[in-house]
This record gives C-alpha cells, sequence and structure tokens, in this order.
C-alpha cells in the first residue's frame, strides 16, 4: 500500500451536448487497496465507469494504466489492457443459457487465436483452473438459472479475473444480495486485493464501505467532493462531501403535525431488517430521507399495497389499515406519486387531462362512460393551481418540460382529498422553479392529511419538511424536527453510524 | 397545422376517397347501392375479427387465435345443428361460449402463466384447428354426412341461423342491406364507444400504454388484460357465425387467411387520423380501404395474386405513415 | 400434394363398407393365381390418408380386394416420402403378390417402385408418376371431367354465352381443366370469356364469393360460370344468391359433396350441373388392374376413370339427398367399367 498508483485519472472531462457530466475528475487507484467511489444520483459514477471501460470516450484529461497511456476506444480494448468492469446487472455479466463452466471461458471463445473446434473437456479444464484460483466453490456445470444470485455474481467476477486484469471495476455488486451473500463477496474481493488488483468499488451501501474500503472519493456534480485516506476513515465527512449541503436555501416554517392520521408499528419490510414504528399526524410534511437502497421506495410501495409488509400492522384514523392492491389503498385515501415518471407515472398514448384523471375515472364517470367536459375542467383547474405551462389540458405528454410532466404527476392525484399523500422522489429531473412550486403547494395544501416525501438528496427535505426521518438498512433510524436539527448526527444516521455501535 | 402533420391526420382518408373516385369512373357499376352494401358485407367477417383483436392491441397484447377461433365456431354451429340437431339459439350460444372460453385460456396464459402473448395464441391457433376435426374426424359437416360410426348426420341448419349470413333488410331499397353488415355496424359503433368514451375503454388503453403507471393508478390491469382477450374471442366467434351463416355448413378450415386480412385491417387503423395507436374506428375504415380496393380490382379482372400485393402495399403504406411521419412513432 | 388433398374433399364413398358382404361370386372361372385366392396378397403403400377423398378411395379399394377374396395390407406413411419407400421395401419382404402405390413423389418412389418390379412384384400407381413402363398408371381424367360439365353448358345454353371463369394457375389438376377451358373457347367462339377469378384463401367458398359478387356486379350480363372445382362453385353460387341473380346465372362445375348436392338442390339454384369421379371407384379400379397384371393380363400403359355428369335434374328427379343415394341411384356413378375383364367380380353387385 502506499506506493504508486497503478492507475490514474487526471482532469477528466465529458458532456452529452451542452450539459457537462464529468467537469475534471482526477481519481488514483492503488495495486492491492479498494477505493470506494460514492455518489448521489447523476453525481456522474455511471459515465465515469462508462469512460474507464471504453464505452464512451473522453472529451479531455488523461488516464495512465502502469506510467502508459489509457485511452480505450472500445470495452474490448480495455479488457485487454487490463482494466475490466463487473457492470451492475448481474445479468449482464453472465450468459444465462450457457453453463458455468463455459461462461468462465466465454472470453477465449472469441476474438483471435481461438480454437474453431468447441471441446467440452478443454474448457471444463480451464474453468476449473480459473475456479481454483479464485476459490470459486460453484459446480462448473450448474446451469446459471439455477444459481443464486450471490453465486452469479461470482461468477460474473471470475470471468473478469480471467483477464488477469490490473484494475477491476465493480458497479455496485451487493445491490442485489442479501448481507450472507454479500460477506462471500468481501471474502473473494480479499482475495482479490491480496493477489495485488487495484479495484474501483461503487456503492451507497455504508456497511460495504466499512467493511472494505481503503479509501473513499466522493463525486458530486460532476467533480470530486472529497477524498477520504486517513485512518480511520471519515464516512460522516464521505457522505457530507457527497450530499454536499448548500446553505441558504429557504427554510420553511415548522409546523407540528395534528392528530395521527396513519400509524404503523412493528413494521419490518426486508429480511433481516430492525422493525420501525411510524406516526404521521394531519397537516405536516414528512421526509423520508436515506441513501439510494435503504428501502425508501420499499417503504412507499407497502403503504400503498404494492406489496405487503413482512411483520407488523398500520392504522388509517385509527382503523386497521392493509391495502391488499393500490385500488385498496387509493380507496381508502392513500395516493402515491411513484418515483420515476417515465417508468411509472406517464401514459405516453394520453395528453394532459387523460394523464390526470387515470386513478379517479370511476368519479368523473356516468354509467361507466367518462364525462370528458367534467374531465377537462377539473384538468384547467389543476393546470391553473400549479401552474403548470401548456397550451391547453389537451396537449401531449412529451410536449412538456420535465417539471411540468412532473407537475402533471403531482395534479393527478390532487383532484381529490387524500388522508395520506405520499411522493416518491417528487424532484427527480425537474429543475429549480418547478420544484419549489410543487413544494409550495404541498405545504399549502397539507392540511387535513398527513403528507409523506421520500428523498435522497437531504436538501430537498430540509426545503420541503417538517419533520424529518432517517432511513437506513430498511428500516428507520433517525428522527429530527426541521428547526435548529442536528446536522451532524443526522449526516451520521445517514451514514449507518448506529451500524457501527451494534457492531 | 403543418403540410406533414395535415398528410399524417387525413391522408389515409383522402386515398380512400381518390380510391372511390377512381374506381366509380374505373370499374362499371361500381358506384351503387348495391355494390357499397356489397363492399361491407364481404368486409364484414374480417371485420369483426378486426375489431376483436383491435381490443387485444389497445392493452398491447396481440391474439393470433383470432382466424381459428372464428372456423371452430363455424365447425361448431355446424356441429350442434346438423349432428345434435339443435335450433339455431344454441348454436349461437355454443359458438360465443367457444370465444369466451378461448379469450380466457388466452388470457389466463397470458397474465398468470406469463407466456407471451404472441406465442400463446399461436400455440391456441394449432389446438383450435385440430380440435375442430376431433368430433367429425377430419370431416366436414354437411346435412346427410357420414359420421365416423357409419351413421348418417339428419339435421339441418336452420333457417333462422342461415337468415343471419342470408336476411336482408329493406332501406330504401329492397332487400338492401345484409344481417352480417347490421352485426358489423352494430360491432364497430359498440366497441368504438366502448374504447373512447368509457373509462374501462380509457383503462385499457392506459395499461397498453404504460401498464405499471395503471397499476400505480389503481386499475386492476390483469382484469383488464384477460378482458381484452375475452372480448377478442367473442367478436371472433361473432365472425364465425356470420361464416357459417353463409356457407351454410361446417368446413374444415384453419382461418388463417381471416386472420391475416384482419391483422391487416386493424393495423392499417393505426394510421387513419394519424392516431398511431390500435382504435376501432380505424380498424373499421382499415377493413372498408382494404374490401374497397378488392371488389374495384376484382371488377376490373385483376388476378388474386396482384390483390394480395396490393393488400401488402396498403400496410406497408400505412405503416410507414404511423412509425415515420406521425410523432407518437417516434417517441 | 395438398391440392390433391383439398380437392379429394370431394367425395363421402361408402359403397365398399356397405355393399355387399357375400363371398365372392365369380362370373367366369378366374386365372390362376385367382382361382384361389387366399393365397393372393396385395399391399396398399399411401402418402396420403386423411380426408374424405382418401377415406372414399381405401374403402374402395377394401370392397374390389373383398370381392376378389384376396389378402390386402394397408402401409400408410401419412406424408412422410422417405417412410413410403421403406413400405414398398417391406411390402416385397411380406412377399405380395402386386402393391398400389397410392401418391407420393417420383423422386423419392421411382427406385422403391423399381425395386418392387424387379423382385417380380406387380404394381400399379394411382396419382403418381414413377416413370415406369411395366407400372400401369390409374388416372381420373380432369379433362374428362371439364369436358363433361362444359358440353353440358353447351347444351343447356347453346354455342354462344358470356361467361365468368373461376381458375388458380399452377395447381396440377385445375391446370388440366384448364386446357379443356381453353378448348373449348377456341372450339366454340361464341363463349366470351368476360371475367377470370380465383382464389384458394380459406375458408375458399367465402372468399371465392366475395370475388364472384364483385365479378357479377361488374359483368350483369355473365350468363354462365364454369367453376370446375366445387369449392369455386359453392362460393359462386353464395355470390349469385346474394346478387339475387339465381335465375339469370347457371353454374357449371367439378366434383360433388354431400353438401354440394344441397345446394344444387335449392330451390331456384343457379348450380345446373356438376362432373364427378367417385374416388371409391377409383379405389376398386386400382384394385381391378393391379387383379389383372397378376394375372398375366394388360390393363393397359393408362388407365382412366370416366367422370359422371350429375345435373340438377337428375338429384331432383331421384331425390337424391347424400352421396349414398349418388352412388345407389344414379349407377353409372357407382361402377366404372374399367378394368372388368369377364371374370372380375363386381363389388357393386348385388
Amino acid at each position: 500500500m502506499g506506493e504508486e498508483a497503478v492507475f490514474r485519472i487526471a482532469d477528466l472531462r465529458k458532456s452529452f451536448g451542452s450539459i457537462q457530466v464529468l467537469g475534471g475528475v482526477g481519481l488514483e487507484l492503488h495495486s492491492g487497496e479498494v477505493t470506494v467511489l460514492m455518489g448521489a444520483n447523476g453525481a456522474g459514477k455511471s459515465t465515469l465507469v462508462k469512460v474507464v471501460s471504453g464505452v464512451y470516450s473522453l472529451d479531455a484529461g488523461t488516464m495512465m494504466l502502469d506510467g502508459q497511456s489509457f485511452n480505450p476506444q472500445t470495452p474490448a480494448e480495455a479488457i485487454r489492457a487490463g482494466v475490466v468492469t463487473v457492470h451492475q446487472n448481474i445479468n449482464d455479466g453472465v450468459v444465462a443459457a450457457l453453463d458455468v463452466a463455459t461462461n468462465l471461458t466465454l472470453d477465449r471463445l472469441n476474438g483471435a487465436g481461438a480454437s474453431l473446434l468447441f471441446n467440452p473437456r478443454r474448457i471444463r479444464r480451464e474453468a476449473k483452473q480459473v475456479a481454483d484460483r479464485m476459490g470459486l466453490t460453484v459446480d462448473l456445470g450448474a446451469q446459471i438459472p439455477d444459481l443464486s444470485l450471490a453465486d452469479r455474481q461470482m461468477v460474473a467476477i471470475a470471468r473478469a479475473m480471467a483477464h488477469e486484469p490490473k484494475v477491476l471495476i465493480l458497479d455496485e455488486p451487493t445491490s442485489s444480495l442479501s448481507s450472507a451473500e454479500a460477506n462471500r463477496l468481501f471474502a473473494l474481493i480479499d482475495r482479490l486485493k491480496q493477489r495485488g488488483v487495484a479495484i474501483l468499488y461503487i456503492t451507497h451501501r455504508m456497511s460495504d464501505i466499512r467493511r472494505l474500503a481503503d479509501r473513499i472519493v466522493s463525486l458530486r456534480d460532476g467533480v470530486i467532493a472529497g477524498t477520504f485516506e486517513a485512518k480511520p476513515l471519515d464516512y460522516e465527512g464521505a457522505v457530507n462531501a457527497m450530499l454536499g449541503r448548500k446553505v441558504g436555501l429557504g427554510q420553511v416554517a415548522v409546523r407540528d403535525g395534528g392528530e395521527t392520521v396513519f400509524f404503523a408499528d412493528g413494521l419490518r419490510i426486508a429480511e433481516a431488517a430492525r422493525p420501525f414504528s411510524l406516526a404521521l399526524g394531519a397537516g405536516e410534511v414528512v421526509a423520508i430521507t436515506g441513501l439510494v437502497g435503504v428501502g425508501k421506495t420499499a417503504l412507499a410501495e407497502t403503504l400503498f399495497g404494492v406489496r405487503a409488509p413482512l411483520a407488523g400492522t398500520m392504522a388509517l384514523d385509527r382503523k386497521p389499515y392493509a391495502p391488499a392492491s393500490p385500488r385498496q389503498a387509493i380507496d381508502a385515501g392513500v395516493f402515491l406519486v411513484a418515483k420515476d415518471r417515465a417508468e411509472n407515472g406517464i401514459v405516453p398514448d394520453f395528453n394532459i387531462y387523460e394523464n390526470m384523471n387515470l386513478p379517479f375515472l370511476r368519479r368523473i364517470s356516468r354509467f361507466g362512460v367518462a364525462q370528458r367536459r367534467n374531465e377537462r375542467a377539473i384538468a384547467r383547474r389543476q393546470i391553473g393551481d400549479l401552474g403548470i405551462v401548456c397550451r391547453t389540458e389537451r396537449d401531449d405528454m412529451a410536449t412538456l418540460s420535465g417539471g411540468n410532466q412532473q407537475k402533471v404527476m403531482v395534479a393527478r392525484w390532487m383532484s381529490e382529498q387524500a388522508r395520506l399523500f405520499m411522493l416518491d422522489e417528487p424532484f427527480q429531473g425537474v429543475d429549480i422553479a418547478a420544484r419549489r412550486d410543487i413544494a409550495a403547494k404541498l405545504r399549502a395544501s397539507a392540511d387535513g392529511r398527513a403528507t409523506l416525501i421520500f428523498v435522497t438528496e437531504l436538501d430537498e427535505a430540509l426545503e420541503t419538511a417538517d419533520r424529518i426521518l432517517v432511513m437506513s438498512e430498511h428500516t428507520i433510524v433517525g428522527e429530527h424536527r426541521n428547526a435548529g436539527l442536528n446536522m451532524e448526527r443526522l449526516l451520521g444516521e445517514i451514514a449507518g453510524q448506529h451500524l457501527k455501535g451494534a457492531a | 397545422m403543418s403540410m406533414r402533420e395535415l398528410a399524417v391526420r387525413y391522408g389515409f382518408l383522402v386515398l380512400l376517397v381518390a380510391l372511390v373516385a377512381y374506381f366509380a369512373i374505373a370499374a362499371d357499376g361500381f358506384a351503387s347501392p348495391q355494390s357499397a352494401v356489397f363492399i361491407f358485407q364481404s368486409v364484414a367477417i374480417t371485420g369483426v375479427l378486426a375489431l376483436g383483436v383491435t381490443a387485444t392491441l389497445v392493452v398491447g397484447g396481440f391474439d393470433l387465435s383470432i382466424g381459428s377461433v372464428a372456423t371452430t365456431a363455424m365447425m361448431a354451429a355446424a356441429y350442434v345443428m346438423v349432428i345434435l340437431e339443435q335450433n339455431a339459439f344454441v348454436a349461437v350460444i355454443a359458438c360465443l361460449l367457444i370465444g369466451i372460453i378461448v379469450g380466457l385460456i388466452n388470457g389466463f396464459l397470458i397474465v398468470y402463466m406469463r407466456v407471451p402473448d404472441l406465442l400463446a395464441t399461436l400455440g391456441m391457433m394449432f389446438l383450435l384447428v385440430g380440435l375442430q376435426r376431433i368430433p367429425t374426424e377430419g370431416r366436414s359437416i354437411a346435412t346427410g354426412m357420414t359420421m365416423p360410426d357409419g351413421s348418417v348426420a339428419e339435421g339441418t341448419f336452420s333457417a333462422a341461423f342461415l337468415a343471419l349470413g342470408r336476411h336482408r333488410f329493406d332501406f330504401f331499397i329492397q332487400n338492401l342491406i345484409p344481417v352480417s353488415v347490421v352485426v358489423l355496424l352494430v360491432l364497430a359503433v359498440a366497441i368504438w364507444f366502448f374504447l373512447e368514451y368509457t373509462r374501462f375503454g380509457r383503462m385499457m388503453y392506459a395499461v397498453g400504454s404504460n401498464e405499471r403507471a395503471a397499476q400505480l393508478a389503481g386499475a386492476p390491469v390483469k382484469a383488464y388484460k384477460i378482458w381484452a382477450y375475452v372480448i377478442s374471442g367473442i367478436f371472433a366467434s361473432i365472425g364465425g357465425i356470420l361464416l357459417a351463416a353463409r356457407l351454410g355448413r361446417g368446413d374444415i378450415a384453419s382461418g388463417n387467411n381471416l386472420l391475416l386480412d384482419s391483422v391487416a385491417a386493424a393495423l392499417i387503423g393505426f394510421a387513419v387520423l394519424g392516431a398511431a395507436k390500435p382504435n376501432a374506428f380505424g380498424t373499421a375504415v382499415g377493413a372498408l380501404f382494404v374490401g374497397i380496393l378488392l371488389q374495384g380490382l376484382t371488377m376490373m379482372n385483376a388476378p388474386y395474386y396482384t390483390q394480395d400485393f396490393v393488400k401488402g402495399i396498403v400496410l406497408v403504406v400505412a405503416l410507414v405513415f404511423t412509425f415515420a411521419l406521425s410523432n407518437a412513432g417516434r417517441r | 400434394m395438398i391440392n390433391r388433398r383439398t380437392l379429394g374433399k370431394l367425395v363421402l364413398g361408402l359403397i365398399g363398407a356397405t355393399a355387399l358382404m357375400q363371398a365372392p361370386a365369380f362370373a367366369q372361372t378366374a386365372p390362376a393365381p385367382f382361382d384361389n385366392p387366399g393365397n393372393v396378397k396385395i399391399a396398399l403403400v399411401r402418402y396420403l390418408s386423411t380426408g374424405d377423398f382418401f377415406q372414399a378411395y381405401l374403402s374402395g379399394v377394401e370392397s374390389q380386394a373383398k370381392a376378389l377374396g384376396v389378402d390386402l395390407r394397408v402401409l400408410d406413411s401419412r406424408q412422410d416420402a422417405a417412410l413410403q419407400a421403406d413400405m414398398v421395401d417391406q411390402a416385397i419382404a411380406l412377399g405380395v403378390n402386386g402393391i398400389i402405390i397410392q401418391h407420393g413423389l417420383t423422386e423419392s418412389m421411382k427406385e422403391a417402385a423399381q425395386r418392387a418390379v424387379d423382385a417380380g412384384i406387380k404394381v400399379v400407381a394411382f396419382d403418381v408418376n414413377v416413370e415406369n413402363d411395366k407400372i400401369p398408371q390409374v388416372e381420373q381424367s380432369d379433362r374428362d371431367l371439364a369436358r363433361l360439365a362444359l358440353e353440358q353448358a353447351i347444351k343447356d345454353n347453346g354455342e354462344s354465352w358470356k361467361a365468368g371463369y373461376v381458375y388458380v394457375a399452377g395447381i396440377a389438376p385445375l391446370d388440366r381443366r384448364n386446357e379443356t377451358w381453353v378448348e373449348f373457347k377456341k372450339k366454340y367462339p361464341g363463349i366470351e370469356e368476360k371475367a377470370m377469378f380465383g382464389t384458394l384463401d380459406n375458408p375458399i367458398a367465402n372468399s371465392v364469393a366475395n370475388q364472384a359478387r364483385s365479378v357479377v356486379t361488374a359483368n350483369p350480363d355473365i350468363t354462365v360460370m364454369f367453376a370446375p372445382y366445387d369449392e369455386f362453385a359453392k362460393g359462386v353460387k353464395i355470390a349469385v344468391d346474394e346478387a339475387g341473380l339465381s335465375s339469370s346465372v347457371k353454374i357449371y362445375s367439378a366434383d360433388i359433396s354431400t353438401s354440394d348436392i344441397a345446394a344444387m338442390r335449392e330451390p331456384g339454384s343457379a348450380w345446373a350441373a356438376t362432373a364427378a369421379t367417385n374416388p371409391a371407384v377409383v379405389g376398386q379400379v386400382s384394385v381391378r388392374a393391379l387383379a389383372q397384371l397378376i394375372a398375366g393380363e394388360d390393363p393397359g400403359k393408362q388407365v382412366i376413370v370416366p367422370p359422371t355428369l350429375i345435373t340438377q335434374k337428375d338429384l331432383n328427379d331421384n331425390d337424391i339427398k347424400n352421396m349414398e343415394d349418388l352412388s345407389a341411384k344414379l349407377p353409372q356413378f357407382a361402377h366404372a367399367d374399367v378394368a372388368m375383364p369377364a371374370w372380375m367380380p363386381n363389388p357393386n353387385k348385388k
């Protein structure tokens, strides 16, 4: 450790059109070390990985591998030079139709010098060498679909290691693994470290970081916001650098919740997660924040009837509440503006008013026939209320900006009075003006209902909420009133400090 | 509206009018009420099937089994009347039941067994082509036929049933409009109203356009999908009833040509009024378009293979209209 | 081959199954080896077997074999060309005296047939050309079918009329029928073909009806429709009925089935006449031609089964309702005087 970096990036820049994604990134990887790269959504992590692995070419800057200039034009070139990437989607790393042995030796079947004939016995022999070297215990004759996700991940990494890389990039390798499975992966990574491989490990999971990191690099808005290598590592500092508090944004006039609208007790939403309770009062806006993948969306979906809780009870207005479908949740007055509107919200073939009235058509219809005049009147009112910029309520969704599309998604659920109004990442892909509009509208209309927003960006919680709850490892680990809150403790909770106490 | 928008929106209708005008001049007897009625009659069966498949297209699915549902319903009608010697009412009910059951099975396979729609309905198509032969060991059904056991079938197609294919209503001119045309028009208006103006139709479009969004807006997505296949099955079986009433016997047939023609009509329908999505009005116009073309070409003595060729050209042009020129196609 | 099969939906011949159960009665002492027919074995090697036509053909083969008293083996390859050739070898191994090859592909059957001939076995072929001089060919005559129907049209309508013609090129039997139509048009210049149409889109009758409807609308002066395939005729009839022209148009066709009989006999039906060969008779003729060969006689290089003309009047006069009635009441349909030496038993004679 501490010797000359094997891989060095300096002043790397990359733009798509007029949007600069990487604005001068510098990074060093040392052989036999795990460097963890942290960054919020849109910070530029995946763009960086794609430049390094040869998918994108860089606009400016230099990359040096072993003192040689490294500028791959294709992924194959990067692999030949000794930089191998295992991408986030496990199934991209293995070919499901082939068995383990063939997967492990797949890359030798292609390219110049590959034998014309497929010799199963030779494949098996070479695969065994690869597996032994990696300490891989998977049955070489097994079919990929029969393997657990962790085993598939191992195979994908072993397959990558068959190239004898100098640099291995792992993009969120534990995002779909259980903690026991993750431990097997960590053991494998330890072995790779001993073999002198330089590893760039991309993750949001604090538990991974605590277990593996020799060095942490925080990426924010396309630049390195902080590098942490002094032992013991400053985890809170890394999270802080990644989330990057911008000071001086509008403070909210904090209100306290009225009578309890929603109450959950002993709720457990993931295997091996600690149960938690949750109470939401009328008139208050509560934000749940936490890193990506800590279970925010899982909680929203549990409350909305998309999935059932593993344990615990819920009550709405002191009556038992256990929705089996979104329909039942909606009928009970629990609404959700789902995250990722293109995926989960917008019906692309529908215009604005058809999109807006999707959940409440039944109430607008008479004898099953949708009353269009009524529909359009409701839509016009919402357009006025939220300040949606469009020509008419019959415009195509595709003609709207991201912010206005998101306003339509919010408006969809505001034509009826909610008991519990949830918004999952409502500010994703939304410009600052629309974000203010939506937040203001949420606060202005909050009376008489409980409002719950799920946000990864701490700023968004601080700007919008009366109360902030912190999620980590699929449970709620902290609660703060959004007035004079203890920022250090908040960041510590986001960074998973409670884990340290538990360990 | 720009030139291109105008072309996308009205191009196909203009083409239709131009075609009618051309044939009216070029082919003697084309421009007459009888000829117009006949065009409707010639597309009645494929039109009904096409309206049914439109429902599955709306929810983002597809139904390859409609042709064989129609011919199976035709065989069932013949079997019920000729061999079981039942009346027209029983025959019609039997056909509709077949349509409903096939639709439910298709829907079940696609929604719950998660078999891709094309594959599930392809399997159903083969199954039905085989099934319709089993009761008579591959024989076509006609009065007086000899059964596998050597007995002779004595039943006949009831007059009431045959009237579905042969009766004509007076409309300004005596005996002008056949029952099948009335059925087509009624079903076309019904499915058009259902898809465009009811909340059920709207939700079906939502399911087809973004299933996840529809689900999160509280729509019972699975139920809507199954309903779409049931509608398709019922419409196909109604097509089979009309077919049996026209032919007056039960012919072994795969119905593949019925399938292809009706799918073509539904796809041509995408281009009508620049909808760029499945819609009942477009489907009806698409079916009519094909009917007018074939009527005109046959009247001008064009051989059958040129008709397939022209059908293909129309379909390709319609698809270009839909996907290359309209905004919706480029999303 | 499919087209043969489609055309073959013609007939329900049940003659064989219902006719004659009595012991073979010989009009004259049969030549060896038929003086002791129990020792004679013959084989029917089939390529096609599903459908009404083939069922009826088989029943004809069975009835004639029974009348002769010979031992019949049926080998069915179910449209497997290679298997059919193997089955010929199987029949050779069985030690049969004669083989009937029913359909098949020239390429696959030519050598197998030659092997049988080399083994001293007599062979006849039905509807497949095995390119062998020693093997007689049993055929139904498509040209005669067309000729009979057209002669009736001339008889009914004189030598000068305007015609609609239903034809799809490229289907062997339809092409042969077409040759006759072309000759007739040459022979009778008064016949004017106003329109030619046709399609094999299934259901065929429905598709042809749509076309015919356009044709009669465009050409209201057509008085004769020549539709030399019963599915075509059925479609034309639907169109003519729908256009209300049943009284002014007459339809002449080929082939027949029970449902065709019903259609021809409808009151005021435009379907005037059809010409048809009985597939059961073809089966009987196949066996008789083979028996002649085995007995050392020469049935001729080509054994042609003549068709029968069936008019609407015949059907009405005799009150014929289905195929059984047709065989019972039109003797020329039930029996063909082909390959009938004096010693040959007639399976249809009671």
